[in-house]
């Protein structure tokens, strides 16, 4: 019920930031930014009344991801208001409210069943918490990398290819040492403490990281190549394409360990 | 001579080649997490088409991360990684101090102890299984021995596992064995319980007494009492126990094994892997005294032995198959075991149900008893992985919060 009120406060944000899109002249809306705001914090509260109910941090099925996803997503929408260099940006609010919607869309789907249960013996684990969340909250700013390096693609003007490369390498170089934090190093020592071994090549393992080295690579080829190159940008493109992958293809259509998740 | 040292040097230091390089490892990694590893050639050539199924075992994408192709890139990339790291470091020294920026000199620096620990682990890092109920010990690497001491298991109300527990003693200065089984039964407190495997019910005293606890019915207790008697899952008569005295249970040091939380001793650690109920079949004899035999267990008589063979699933009752998880293990009807009876020499194959007689025993059912799966890990490299994860942590944060401070200031 709370995932769904805020499911529809993002939808009317998309709607409001649709129409003041067309609009020639002037800034972002003064509303969708509030209204993602009050979507994150209505998705943190679901998260929290969910960890209530079950006694452990609520994070451990498609469902919580995706409304943990959302949530973090909703609420760096709103801060990045605050951010110098996309301050006053209305392009890339809006594609991350689109992707906000899509994985509220996806967690009101018959693919991520809703029902709180509470976690089975390997589950128990404070580095498991902290090695979901962290990946998550890497990954959300990856997204706004990704739509912020979709414009820097797309732009044929130099300058503001050039404001637009800024906000990647700032969204990654944020999200990089949360995600490499949590989706590698949390996890390796989570799977050490409750299997014995910290790395096993499983299909999710593995495609963690892929993105890893794919964001890796993106940040040396950026060392050396001109801040204009389109390959820089594409990098940051396949990660989060990869990233995605990792979150549902692996669990879809390929089995390993993780796939209770 | 030095300007080919000079342009080797580079070449190795470059940051173009640690970007193709890590291109390489992602597309090398894609190919290991699409295309399933470590199957028979004839998977491939049947579910792939003839050139797909060509290039795979051509190239080895069979088992990706232990082809050559594979360890030989990351070879050059922890060369290009180490030359690399070198170089800055080095550059980064000569710097005014408040100039430096060690953040990824840290993280790279941890990246190679990490690859180096991730080697050691893969050369070195042994890993055995142990299932032991109730009473049960085994030999750890060392010599060291473990004994089950206790087992819990608990269940949310809709059937999904809540936790498993072990509680373990481990004796480090057993006393050395007549054999060297793999896993032996012992009565808690009990001393000389059959080290060995076996013991003559005429051997000792302690043994009488485990006879009597263990006469109760099994279905009046939270956790059922170990097999009195052990027997050996091999030919013959077995050998009497060690007469060496081992240090009483409740002396020994007890620990507890948790999922997520693993019992860390010198040298290795234990894990809690997993936990499943055995069906054993109960035998009484005479004196009403109760024996629970695994599969492959067998029980001494005057004249031979009774060795409880299988269950027989031929009769399709799913009771063999559909073996419960339950908390508290219970005499279960089910359906009949095919027992090998030796009597005077003479050896024949029974097919018995639960109320039948086999030889002098009466085949009263089965019980359900708890088994957990322990892991035993021997690790070496994991102490370097773990200081490679918190340099790369260190190295990771402190190279962006410099740099988002310059980027957002
Ligand atoms: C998996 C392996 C590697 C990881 C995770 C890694 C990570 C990083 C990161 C996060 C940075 C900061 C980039 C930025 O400025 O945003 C960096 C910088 C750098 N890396 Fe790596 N790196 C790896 C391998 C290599 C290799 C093989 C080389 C060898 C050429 C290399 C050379 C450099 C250099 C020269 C810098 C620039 C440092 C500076 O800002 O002064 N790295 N690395």
């Amino acid at each position: 019920m709370i995932a769904t009120i805020a499911f529809g406060l993002l939808l009317l944000s998309l709607v409001i930031q649709i129409v003041f899109l067309f609009k020639k002249e002037g800034g972002q809306d003064g509303i969708s930014p509030w209204l993602s705001l009050a979507a994150g914090i209505l998705l943190l509260v679901e998260i929290v009344r969910r960890s209530i109910a079950i006694r452990f941090v609520a994070l451990t099925g498609m469902f919580e991801s995706l409304i943990f996803l959302a949530c973090f997503l909703a609420l760096l929408i709103f801060a990045l208001r605050y951010f110098k260099s996309a301050k006053g940006n209305r392009v890339i609010p809006f594609g991350a409210t689109i992707i906000a919607v899509i994985f509220l869309a996806l967690a009101s789907s018959p693919l991520a069943p809703s029902d709180i249960k509470p976690p089975i013996p390997a589950l128990q684990s404070g580095w498991l918490v902290l090695h979901v969340s962290f990946t998550f909250i890497g990954e959300v700013f990856f997204a706004v990398g990704f739509v912020s390096a979709i414009l820097q693609l797309v732009s044929k003007d130099e300058e503001k290819r050039r404001s637009y490369d800024r906000i990647t390498y700032t969204s990654i170089a944020v999200g990089y040492p949360i995600f490499t934090a949590g989706a590698l190093i949390f996890g390796a020592i989570w799977a050490e403490k409750a299997w014995g071994v910290w790395w096993s090549w499983d299909p999710k393992e593995t495609w963690a990281l892929i993105t890893w080295l794919t964001y890796t690579a993106y940040l040396h080829f950026r060392l050396v190549r001109k801040s204009t190159s389109k390959l820089v940008p594409a990098l940051v493109i396949i990660g989060f394409v990869i990233a995605m992958f990792t979150f549902f293809g692996v669990n879809f259509l390929l089995k390993g360990l993780h796939s209770y998740a | 001579m030095k300007a080919f040292f000079d342009k080797l040097y580079n070449a190795l230091r470059s940051v173009k080649l640690a970007v193709v390089l890590l291109v390489l490892l992602a597309l090398f990694a894609i190919a290991g997490g699409i295309i399933p590893q470590g199957k028979a050639a004839s998977y491939y050539i049947e579910h792939f088409s003839g050139a797909g199924s060509r290039i795979i075992l051509a190239l080895a994408l069979d088992h990706v991360f232990s082809s050559f192709l594979f360890l030989l890139v990351s070879a050059i990339f922890a060369i290009n990684l180490t030359v690399c790291t070198f170089h800055r470091l080095t550059n980064e020294l000569f710097k005014p101090r408040e100039k430096r920026r060690h953040g990824p000199d840290l993280l790279h620096i941890g990246l190679i102890i990490l690859l180096f620990g991730g080697i050691l682990t893969s050369r070195s890092r042994t890993e055995t299984f142990i299932n032991l109920r109730k009473g049960d010990s085994a030999r750890l690497p060392g010599g060291a021995k473990i004994v089950l001491v206790d087992l819990k298991y608990e269940q949310y109300p809709d059937g999904r596992p809540k936790s498993w527990e072990s509680t373990v003693a481990i004796d480090k200065n057993p006393p050395p064995e007549a054999s060297a089984p793999v896993l032996t039964h012992e009565e808690e407190g009990g001393d000389t319980l059959g080290t060995t495997g076996f013991a003559d019910p005429t051997l000792n005293n302690s043994l009488s007494s485990a006879k009597a606890s263990s006469s109760e019915p099994a279905t009046s207790s939270a956790a059922p009492a170990a097999p009195a008697i052990s027997a050996e899952t091999g030919a013959g008569p077995g050998l009497p126990s060690s007469p060496a005295p081992s240090t009483p249970i409740a002396e020994l040091p007890q620990y507890r094994i948790r999922v997520n939380t693993p019992l860390r001793l010198k040298g290795y650690s234990i894990y809690q892997q997993n936990w499943h109920t055995e069906k054993q079949v109960v035998l009484r004899d005479a004196m009403g005294m109760q024996f629970f035999l695994e599969p492959g267990m067998r029980e001494t008589t005057k004249d031979g032995f009774v060795l409880f063979m299988a269950l027989d699933t031929s009769q399709g009752a799913g009771g063999a198959a559909a073996v419960a998880v339950a908390a508290a293990p219970a005499v279960a009807a089910a359906p009949s075991a095919i027992f090998l009876l030796e009597q005077n020499g003479k050896r024949t194959v029974v097919k018995a149900a639960p109320g039948e007689k086999i030889g002098s025993f009466t085949f009263s059912g089965y019980i359900d008893q708890p088994v957990s799966g322990l892991a035993v890990v021997s690790d070496k490299g994991y102490p370097f992985v773990a200081a490679g994860f918190i340099l790369v942590i260190l190295g990771v944060f402190i190279t962006y919060i410099r740099k988002l401070k310059g980027i957002l200031a």
